[in-house]
């Protein structure tokens, strides 16, 4: 016997692969005891199952709260991006999460467009490609309103550059046969509003930002001016919508062909807006009547932004909005490039400047201003104190308005830009103008320097 | 100003899409001078050089600024202001070379615009002329209408007609020459619109390649900037700082182990050489130690021989010495037996002794127990036979009391009858005169041997106070001693001791002290009566006083108020020698004294007094204050429970009365009579004897005469019956006038 078991004992070591193949062929893998190559890692623990089973069955069943936060990382982790937005949205605070469900659906994601929240971001581009795709008339409007609830806790900031008109097939046959005809104000009867706000953001409570272009992109061949119409009827639901929305900030509503009654009809529902800080009108057709309507806006609610370039203002909405300037002490930043402001409204602009000390960004670029202007302009600079950022440029200023402005420039030490690029400025004073203007950088910059170490004592 | 700087180069490029838009829709006619953009191009790349040679030099400001804190006043610092400013500057160039497009843009939308402007009015005045001169050829075709109207020769006609036909052809013409040049201008709009659109598209891509550019030129500065020469410069300062220090600090740490591995090598090299002398020294030792060990040996080994001899001896001494004792052991394994038997004989002796012992115990105990109640029962016994002794022996004085006043009465009934009858058989038989006779019996009533009744102890008290002779006083004692007599020994000197006090004390200490009592211990009387008390005369007062305080005090019979006043006396006398002797009265004398008072035997207490009583009468007049008054009285009061109740269970003994003299006085009783009143009274009865025997003969004739009487009338009446009934007038002869003669006989005895 133990001759044997000597023996067994020296065979076994050589014999231990092939017997293990050999018991695993007749016994059928029964003993895992005698298999060398397994190990306990091969079982998943009855912990991971139970994970495994939730994520399966996340839909039906969403048990999260109740995991220790271990397990809820697991999961979440594991959870895939396609789950239904009623289950996932008011469950799931995870970052992580949010951001999967992100970079699977767009490519570009910059989140700090979104508050840097992954969740935040989801739910905005989420509601903004639905509205951007939302047909009236076709689209159920349900669709958006059963996001409302499951976004409404999340949504801070709307961009949608595209409002799709309502399209009737017939219409479109018509429209079709008469395209080449032009018969275009027939179509106009036709309603074809866009997509009513009202249903949206009023229910929307943390709302601060709305940016809007009623448009349609990429149209290419197949433009019409129709699809750039923004009726009146839209424009009383927006009015209304937007001042339904108190915590709104900023509202931008560019390149929608935004006339002087449709001005109105926003700055009579804007006015004394408890929240409104910034209000962008570029790339529309306001003219001196919508102007000024939003004179009238500057000093009836908080707003310190005004964007209203590329716009049809002449030197009468000019003189309307230096008025309101003059008086105001909240605005901080105007900007009226590529307008008809000229020298009439340039001058008005200046004297408004003169009294105002609040203003400290203007932009007043392609607006045919010449010599006059710059003689107020370089008083302006002597007198006023806030005014850091100037834009003059594509002004017919002229060497003698440039040697004025540099003269104005003189006496001052707070502004820092001042653009006078194609403004037919001899180079001489140009340069001595950016040479100063450096100066006033420096001590801009020294000046919160030399702050700075006074304030701990 | 570098985050200024960014916000600036953002704000375009957020506007551009903007600007691209609105460029889009509109046709772009009027394209910036070509001068001028190559000016712009030249300012550009001017402005490149500069950024990039500005850009050598500034702006790493905030990496900067780290390394400005790091390396304090140095070169750097003026490197970093340097490279600030270049670096500002390259991004002011750059964001401006960006903007530049839009601005140039901006510029070209403006000039379009204006262009536009113009280009509008002029093709409305074009319009407005075509139109006027259309008009007025229309006019004039018109008017040739009319002209045409009249014309009635066909030539004329067909020539007027042709020339209208001209004419139209010809406005039509004008028409479609200026739908022509329209369309025309359509079409140069559209191409402008494409070129402008192809210029946009030019622009932006040339933008974002100047973003971009700017981007790696930016990054290349700002790395470029890193590294600058004076950074590099102090960084290889520093290096060498830190590796000089670093090699001095090795060269240090080289010479101190170098240091440590000297002193290690000739510490080793000592403890070598100690090493060697302490193996030296313990070799020597070692051998000096083996011969010592060696001698030790041997001696011990002889030692060994020595005692193994001495062993083989003890061998045999002790074998044969155990066979010895094996026998022994056998015997003593007999004995041992033996006593094992006898002992468990004595075992179950003593056993048995135990429970027998137990035995008697319980049943001794159970004795003494049934004992102990038998005791208790007897006791109880005992003392009801007393209580009953005490009862008959009260009831059996009564019963005498009763039976003697009887027996008394009865014989004092018979006395005053043999009295009486005497009396009468001298006043009536004899006719003498009879007198009373007067003896000391005849007036006693009850039994002798009363104690006379004691006196209220007020009366004392009262007879005290009044100072009356002395006489009440003897007669108290004469009667004492006549109800006494002979008495038992302790009712004796019980009487002697009450006694004694009062006869002892001088009248005027007992008054004293009395009076000191009433007065000071006026608390004890009942308040109602101090109202009356008042009104009455000194003496009275006390009186009263006294009366109502020993009522208090349960001061009823003499002996009590003897008591209270021999107390007085002697606590004063206590004091007396204390005070005279210690110094220290108190309570506790008053305690003692009482105490001695009742455990002393009569007569001790009575010598003592006395011994003691003399000296103190003077005292005591004088010493007794009124402020002790109360603390005596309490005291007695605290003895006087006691006392009594000895003096009670004395008393009741002392009930055993003497009868000595009832024989004498019944016999006396007996005879009242005389011996010659008797004798006279037996010849007088003799005498009487005979009388009687005279009077009863007499008696009895007169009865048989009466008899006789009677018998007669009797028959008489008899007669008289006859006579008067009918029979007797049938008779012959009735009987009635015999019996008419008997008739008055026995009336007349009546």
């Amino acid at each position: 016997m133990p001759q044997a078991a000597g023996g067994r004992g020296r065979a076994i070591p050589s014999l231990r692969p092939s017997q293990s193949r050999f018991m695993a062929d007749s016994y059928c893998v029964h003993r895992i005891i005698e298999d060398p190559e397994w190990c306990l890692i091969a079982v998943p623990p009855l912990t991971e199952l139970c994970l495994q089973h939730i994520v399966q069955n996340f839909t039906n069943n969403p048990v999260l709260d109740r995991l220790p936060p271990e397990d809820q990382r697991k999961v979440l982790a594991r959870l895939p991006t396609g789950l239904p937005l009623t289950v996932t949205a008011n469950l799931i605070s995870d970052e992580d999460y949010w951001k999967r469900c992100c970079t699977d659906r767009w490519q570009v994601c910059d989140i700090s467009n979104h508050g840097g929240s992954w969740k935040r971001m989801f739910f905005e581009r989420h509601l903004e490609n639905i509205l951007k795709c939302f047909v009236p008339n076709t689209t159920d409007p349900d669709q958006v309103l059963e996001l409302i609830p499951l976004c409404r806790g999340y949504v801070r900031k709307l961009e949608v550059d595209q409002f799709l008109p309502p399209v009737k097939e017939d219409q479109k046959e018509e429209r079709d046969d008469l395209s080449d005809s032009g018969s275009d104000l027939e179509f106009g009867e036709v309603c074809i509003h866009h997509y009513d706000l009202r249903a949206l953001v009023p229910a929307l409570p943390l709302l601060e930002e709305l940016h809007l272009t009623y448009g349609v992109k990429e149209c290419g061949m197949n433009f019409e001016w129709n699809l750039f119409k923004f009726t009146y009827q839209d424009c009383c639901n927006l009015a209304a919508a937007v001042k339904m929305c108190h915590n709104l900030k900023i509202f931008k509503l560019t390149r929608s062909n935004v006339d002087d009654d449709k001005t109105r009809l926003l700055v009579r529902n804007l006015l004394d807006h408890p929240s409104l800080v910034e209000l962008d009108l570029s790339h529309n057709l306001i003219g001196d009547k919508g102007a000024r309507a939003v004179s009238k806006l500057i000093n009836c609610s908080k707003l310190e932004i005004l964007h209203l370039c590329n716009n049809q203002i002449s030197n009468e909405g000019a003189q309307a909005l230096a008025q309101a300037l003059a008086k105001n002490c909240t605005l901080t930043s105007l900007n009226l490039r590529l307008n008809h402001v000229e020298d009439e409204g340039g001058e008005a602009v200046g004297h408004a400047l003169l009294t105002n000390t609040t203003l400290k960004s203007l932009h007043l670029g392609g607006n045919r201003l010449a010599e006059p202007t710059a003689l107020v302009f370089s008083q302006v600079l002597t007198q006023n104190s806030t005014l850091t950022c100037i834009n003059f440029s594509c002004n017919p200023i002229g060497p003698d308005g440039g040697k004025q402005l540099l003269e104005g420039l003189r006496c001052n030490q707070i502004l820092t830009e001042f653009d006078l690029r194609l403004a037919e400025v001899d180079e001489e004073s140009e340069y001595l103008i950016s040479q100063m203007l450096w100066a006033n950088r420096d001590a801009a910059r020294l000046q919160p320097l030399l702050q700075q170490p006074a304030e701990p004592l | 100003m570098s985050r200024g700087a960014g916000e600036e180069s953002a704000g375009p490029r957020w506007r551009m899409p903007g600007l691209d838009h609105e460029t889009q829709p509109g046709s772009d006619p009027a394209e910036p001078g070509p001068e001028e953009r190559i000016a712009a191009r030249r300012r550009r790349i001017a402005a490149r050089l500069d950024a990039q040679r500005r850009q050598a030099l500034g702006e790493i400001e905030e990496p900067k600024e780290e390394a400005e804190e790091e390396g304090e006043e140095r070169s750097s610092h003026k490197q970093v202001e340097e490279s600030r400013q270049k670096l500002a500057k390259l991004l002011f160039e750059g964001t401006r070379m960006v903007t530049d497009i839009q601005v140039a843009a901006d510029l070209r939308e403006t000039q379009r615009r204006a262009e536009q402007a113009q280009l509008k009015l002029q093709r409305v005045e074009k319009l407005e002329n075509e139109a006027r001169s259309s008009a007025d050829k229309f006019e004039e075709i018109t008017s040739k209408w009319a002209l045409a109207k009249k014309m009635t020769v066909p030539q004329e006609l067909w020539q007027l007609l042709n020339q209208q036909q001209q004419l139209c052809t010809q406005l039509l013409e004008e028409k479609n020459k200026l739908i022509g040049e329209l369309q025309q201008e359509l079409k140069n709009k559209d191409e402008q619109y494409v070129q402008t659109i192809k210029k946009q598209s030019d622009d932006i891509h040339l933008l974002l390649e100047r973003m971009e550019e700017q981007i790696r030129m930016m990054l290349k500065t700002y790395r470029h900037n890193v590294h600058q020469k004076a950074f590099e410069l102090e960084r290889r300062e520093l290096l060498d700082n830190n590796r000089k220090k670093w090699e001095e600090a090795i060269q240090a740490l080289n010479t101190k182990e170098l240091e440590y591995l000297h002193a290690r090598v000739k510490k080793v090299e000592e403890f070598e050489k100690q090493l060697n002398q302490l193996r030296v020294q313990y070799e020597e030792e070692y051998n000096s130690m083996k011969i010592h060990l060696e001698t030790d040996v041997q001696n011990l080994e002889r030692q060994l021989q020595h005692m193994k001899a001495v062993y083989l001896v003890n061998q045999e001494k002790l074998e044969y010495n155990l066979q010895v004792l094996k026998k022994q052991d056998e015997e003593n394994t007999i004995i041992r037996s033996q006593q094992k038997r006898k002992l468990n004989r004595l075992h179950s002796l003593l056993s048995n002794l135990r429970t027998k012992l137990v035995k008697q115990e319980k049943q001794f105990r159970e004795e003494n127990q049934s004992l102990a109640a038998d005791c208790e029962r007897i006791t109880g016994q005992c003392k009801e036979v007393q209580r009953r002794m005490r009862h008959f022996a009260a009831s059996d004085a009564e019963k005498f009391m009763k039976v003697w006043l009887m027996n008394e009465e009865e014989a004092k009934g018979l006395m005053r009858k043999a009295l009486d009858a005497d009396r009468i058989i001298h006043t009536q038989q004899l006719g003498l005169p009879w007198e009373e006779p007067h003896y000391w019996f005849l007036n006693n009533i009850g039994p002798f041997g009363h104690y006379k009744a004691k006196r209220m102890a007020t009366k004392l008290a009262a007879e005290v106070l009044t100072e009356s002779t002395s006489g009440a006083q003897e007669k108290k004692e004469e009667k004492e001693e006549v109800g006494s007599g002979e008495g038992q020994k302790e009712n004796t000197a019980k009487a002697g001791d009450t006694a004694t006090p009062l006869q002892n004390i001088s009248r005027k200490t007992a008054k004293r002290i009395l009076e000191l009592v009433s007065d000071e211990s006026g608390f004890l009387i009942e308040r109602k009566l101090l109202g009356p008390l008042c009104a009455l005369g000194k003496h009275e007062r006390t009186l009263l006083r006294l009366d109502s305080i020993f009522s208090a005090l349960e001061i009823d019979s003499e002996d009590d108020l003897y008591q209270l006043v021999d107390f007085f006396l002697k606590y004063k006398a206590k004091e007396g020698d204390l005070s005279q002797s210690q110094g220290s009265p108190g309570g506790e004398d008053i305690a003692d004294l009482g105490e001695d008072r009742t455990d002393g035997e009569s007569s001790a207490q009575s010598d003592e007094l006395k011994s003691s009583q003399r000296p103190l009468d003077s005292l005591l007049s004088v010493c007794i204050h009124a402020d002790d008054v109360l603390k005596i009285l309490k005291a007695f009061v605290q003895d006087f429970h006691k006392l009594r109740e000895e003096d009670s269970s004395a008393k009741e003994v002392l009930q055993v009365r003497d009868s000595s003299k009832d024989g004498e006085y019944w016999e006396a009783l007996a005879h009242v009579i005389p011996e010659p009143t008797l004798k006279l009274w037996d010849a007088l009865a003799v005498a009487l004897e005979e009388y009687y025997n005279i009077l009863t003969r007499r008696a009895n004739l007169l009865a048989e005469a009466a008899v006789l009487q009677q018998q007669n009338s009797e028959l008489s009446l008899m007669l008289e019956q006859f006579i008067t009934s009918g029979v007797n007038s049938m008779l012959l002869s009735p009987p009635v006038h015999q019996m008419d003669l008997n008739l008055p006989c026995p009336e007349e005895p009546r």
